[in-house]
């Protein structure tokens, strides 16, 4: 453990021990089982569960966690070394017979689990002693370990799973940090300090988790949430954009501005109407004044996206440039195309204040290049049917949470995508992403997503706007966080450093 | 007076069953997938096979025929189904919520009466003065204001500038009556403000209209004094519009909860009906539409029922 490049500690810093850490959630976690749909907050479900590997800084699921080792026998098979010392809050041991009977329980369809399909690649997992197991695969499959560093790889307790799967929506046991202590539905989570989290003495950090606990509270309101932990009553806040300034403005408040692996974009109907023309595509995406967008919508808070994965994700392609605001070519395309004298298009956007803004914005930028975007706002219900009809010329595209760079590719760009419906049928593409799901070495497979990206860049497959940003603000006495240490390693740096208060008391 | 009573039950209970059949229909109207809305809210949720399983599990792909007989034969047997945007047990949900709800709807009835009956009474008896016309102004203020302004600006006053009060949050009042009720000081006065405002308008115009009676002329003439007057022989009769607005605001409550219960973070039914109808979440929705429903329905019975005690020619004629 302390030979990992991330693992390294503030010798200066005075952790103290003590307090409830509070935190406000949007939405309730809803089911407690990572497996069980639906699950809304999974910052509060990593409180509880561990994962087998986490990803680095570039998102690459390298980082071993619960695994220790992770070795490829050929591409249909891995042998996995599991951590030792490792017990759930139960008190059962995490060994190579729980994590088996996790993943059949997952793949049982008795078992009613959302992610089974995730691991439709597997043909079986054998333990092969008390801490190593023998993953194999039906066909090569390159995405194993984002998939276990995803949902299917929260380590649940066999033997809570075994007494009463149902109950564990409401009464998970993990490995975590913090053991789930009263949920309230709707209203508040309670955790209390794991005094055996393995990862305390596997660190040489006896005292973590340092907080005796955290109070996760649902509060739905942005400005609400803002105003309780101005009055102290929260210790952190994921700030809406709009309440950066005034929270970097406040003396009590720490805020942190860090990149996210969020895409905005503007999805076509290549495959239905005038956007099969290349040159409308780009007319549309030359219109559009990116840099104006996030300073006039995204408050400053977001990078200008030139494709599909953020510029600090481990398969995005650094030489592609965003495209260029281009108003008069633009008008160029549209006239070369036979729509000189204007186009009209449908479309659809989310309608949220946010949404509104934006699509206002777009709509705006169109207009001025002949283009009349007519734009339905609609509920997330609404939106989603239009998208599965493809009933739309241009609407709101992108995607959330880009972890394993196969998923967005092929939800989006593969016939088989689960927000593709059909609109996108570009066989370049389709060729690397299958490709890509095959491809074991990770320095031929990051070729091959690099290449992907040119592919639909040159195609102006869609519009692709900005990878997004969030900021972050505690309360002064809120020790421990390293801005820079999170930038460099991310996620396992987030789960590796816990944070502290100054005085030891919230 | 029971058949009064009777013949009113029974003209709630007609209202009833078409709202029973309309909630359902109008729900399945909405535009949009609720499978698809509440699976947009999660990470990584992309298979349509996934969706096709979580569309049987809520037999959504059923005919809507079948999908009312189902839903309706559980929902008066107590099963109420599952929330398809939290996996929570809808009835669960509710025995949970509504003493939230009501607790509100309590506290923000006492606000307005509290506020509105005096308010009026001060502004007909001091009718055209100074006091009047500040009381008025007040009443049209506490009509007009949006309760999400109000709320949000007396959050950063009352728990911002000047901690009296928490920003938001619920407390049980098994965890102290004193933490509770400093918890819903500002979420009830808010809920109550437009029912304490249209309150004081009725009052005052109804005691107007009622000091002018010949009966109060003889009362005076009497020799009655004038707290007398108007405690004894002006206040009953003029209680019947007031009864009303009590009445409909009662079913009001619910639309101001939506948005209170939001902005302070209560766990009640205003809440859960927000996020159930932006999620199009069928069995929340529908149980949630009922209930409000029965609510204003029964509310509507007790206020015909009040009628006819203070007013017996209502209860004749009923």
């Amino acid at each position: 453990m302390p030979d990992q490049p991330w693992a390294v500690w503030d010798k200066n810093a005075k952790p103290k021990r003590g307090g409830i850490f509070r935190v406000a959630a949007e939405q309730y976690i809803g089911k407690m089982n990572p497996n069980h749909w639906p699950v809304l907050d999974w910052i509060s479900m990593g409180y509880m569960h561990e994962r087998l590997m986490l990803t680095d800084g570039n998102y690459n699921p390298t980082v071993p966690w619960l695994a220790e080792t992770l070795s490829w026998d050929g591409p249909q098979q891995v042998v996995m070394k599991l951590r030792e010392g490792v017990t759930f809050h139960d008190g059962s041991a995490f060994d190579a017979k729980s994590v088996k009977f996790q993943i059949d329980w997952i793949r049982d369809p008795a078992s009613k689990t959302w992610d089974a399909g995730w691991l439709a690649q597997l043909d079986t997992v054998e333990v092969v002693d008390e801490h190593t197991l023998r993953w194999k695969f039906k066909t090569p499959w390159a995405g194993f370990s984002g998939v276990i560093a995803n949902v299917p790889g929260y380590v649940m307790s066999a033997k809570a799973l075994q007494e009463d799967a149902d109950k564990y929506d409401t009464q998970p046991q993990g490995t975590g940090p913090f053991i789930l202590e009263e949920a309230s539905p709707g209203n508040y989570l309670k955790f209390k300090r794991n005094p055996n989290w393995w990862f305390a003495k596997a660190s040489n950090n006896p005292d973590m988790p340092y907080f005796d606990g955290i109070q996760v509270t649902i509060i739905p309101d942005p400005a609400v949430r803002l105003a309780n932990l101005r009055a102290g009553k929260i210790d952190v806040l994921l700030l809406d954009k709009s309440q950066y300034a005034v929270a970097k403005a406040d003396p009590d408040l720490k805020v942190y501005r860090f990149a996210m692996n969020h895409l905005a974009a503007l999805r076509f109907n290549n495959t239905k109407g005038v956007f099969q023309d290349i040159r409308l595509r780009q007319a549309v995406s030359h219109a559009i004044d990116r840099k104006g967008l996030i300073a006039g919508t995204q408050f400053g808070l977001a990078r200008l996206a030139s494709c599909i994965y953020p510029e600090d994700h481990w398969c995005h392609n650094p030489n592609l440039k965003p495209v260029t605001y281009d108003p008069d070519l633009s008008k160029k395309l549209l006239a070369e195309a036979g729509y000189g004298s204007g186009l009209t298009v449908r479309g659809y956007y989310i309608n949220t204040a946010m949404g509104q803004t934006i699509a206002e914005a777009v709509k705006g930028m169109l207009t001025k290049v002949g283009i009349d975007w007519q734009v339905d706002l609609m509920a997330p219900a609404a939106l989603a049917t239009r998208m599965q009809k493809m009933d739309y010329d241009l609407a709101q595209g992108g995607w959330i949470f880009i972890y394993d760079p196969d998923l967005m590719a092929t939800g989006l760009y593969h016939p088989e995508g689960g927000f593709n419906f059909g609109r996108s049928k570009n066989d370049a593409a389709i060729a690397l992403i299958e490709a890509g799901r095959k491809e074991v070495d990770p320095e031929k497979r990051r070729a091959i997503y690099w290449q992907l990206e040119e592919v639909l860049y040159n195609a102006y497959e869609d519009a692709w706007l900005w990878w997004e940003e969030i900021a972050t603000a505690y309360r002064s006495n809120v020790e421990g966080w390293d801005h820079e240490g999170f930038l460099k390693y991310r996620d396992v740096w987030f789960w590796a450093h816990p944070l502290w208060f100054r005085d030891g008391k919230a | 007076m029971g058949k009064y009573i009777g013949i009113r039950l029974a003209h709630a209970l007609v209202v009833l069953a078409i709202v029973v059949v309309l909630v359902f229909v109008i729900a399945r109207l909405i535009p949009g997938d609720a499978i698809m809305a509440a699976m947009a809210g999660s990470v990584d949720l992309h298979d349509p096979s996934v969706v096709a399983k979580v569309r049987h599990q809520y037999g959504l792909d059923q005919p809507i025929f079948v999908q009312f007989a189902v839903w309706l034969g559980r929902f008066v047997r107590g099963d109420w189904g599952t929330s398809i945007g939290t996996g929570e047990r809808v009835l669960d949900m509710f025995a949970r919520r509504l003493p939230v709800t009501l607790e509100l709807f309590l506290g923000a009835t006492v606000w307005s009466i509290a506020v509105g009956i005096p308010a009026g009474i001060i502004g007909a008896l001091k009718r055209n003065s100074t006091l009047d016309m500040a009381v008025t102004a007040g009443a049209m203020v506490g009509v007009s204001v949006p309760a999400f302004w109000e709320a949000i600006v007396l959050i950063y006053l009352f728990a911002v500038l000047l901690p009296v009060f928490p920003p938001s949050g619920y407390v049980p009042l098994s965890d102290g009556w004193l933490a509770n009720l400093r918890a819903m000081v500002l979420p009830t006065f808010v809920l109550g403000t437009h029912s304490g405002g249209l309150l004081a308008r009725y009052v005052r115009s109804s005691l107007l209209e009622v000091l002018g009676q010949d009966f109060i002329r003889t009362a005076r003439a009497k020799g009655f004094s004038e707290t007398a007057v108007i405690v004894k022989h002006a206040l009953k009769p003029s209680m019947i519009p007031v009864v009303t607005v009590i009445g409909l605001s009662w079913g009001g409550l619910l639309a101001g909860a939506f948005f209170v219960e939001v902005i302070f973070a209560i766990p009640g039914l205003g809440r859960m009906s927000v996020e159930a109808i932006f999620q199009k979440d069928y069995p929340v929705m529908q149980a949630t539409l009922i209930v409000v429903s029965l609510n204003v329905l029964l509310v509507n019975v007790l206020v015909d029922i009040l009628y006819g005690y203070l007013d017996p020619r209502v209860r004749v004629r009923g």
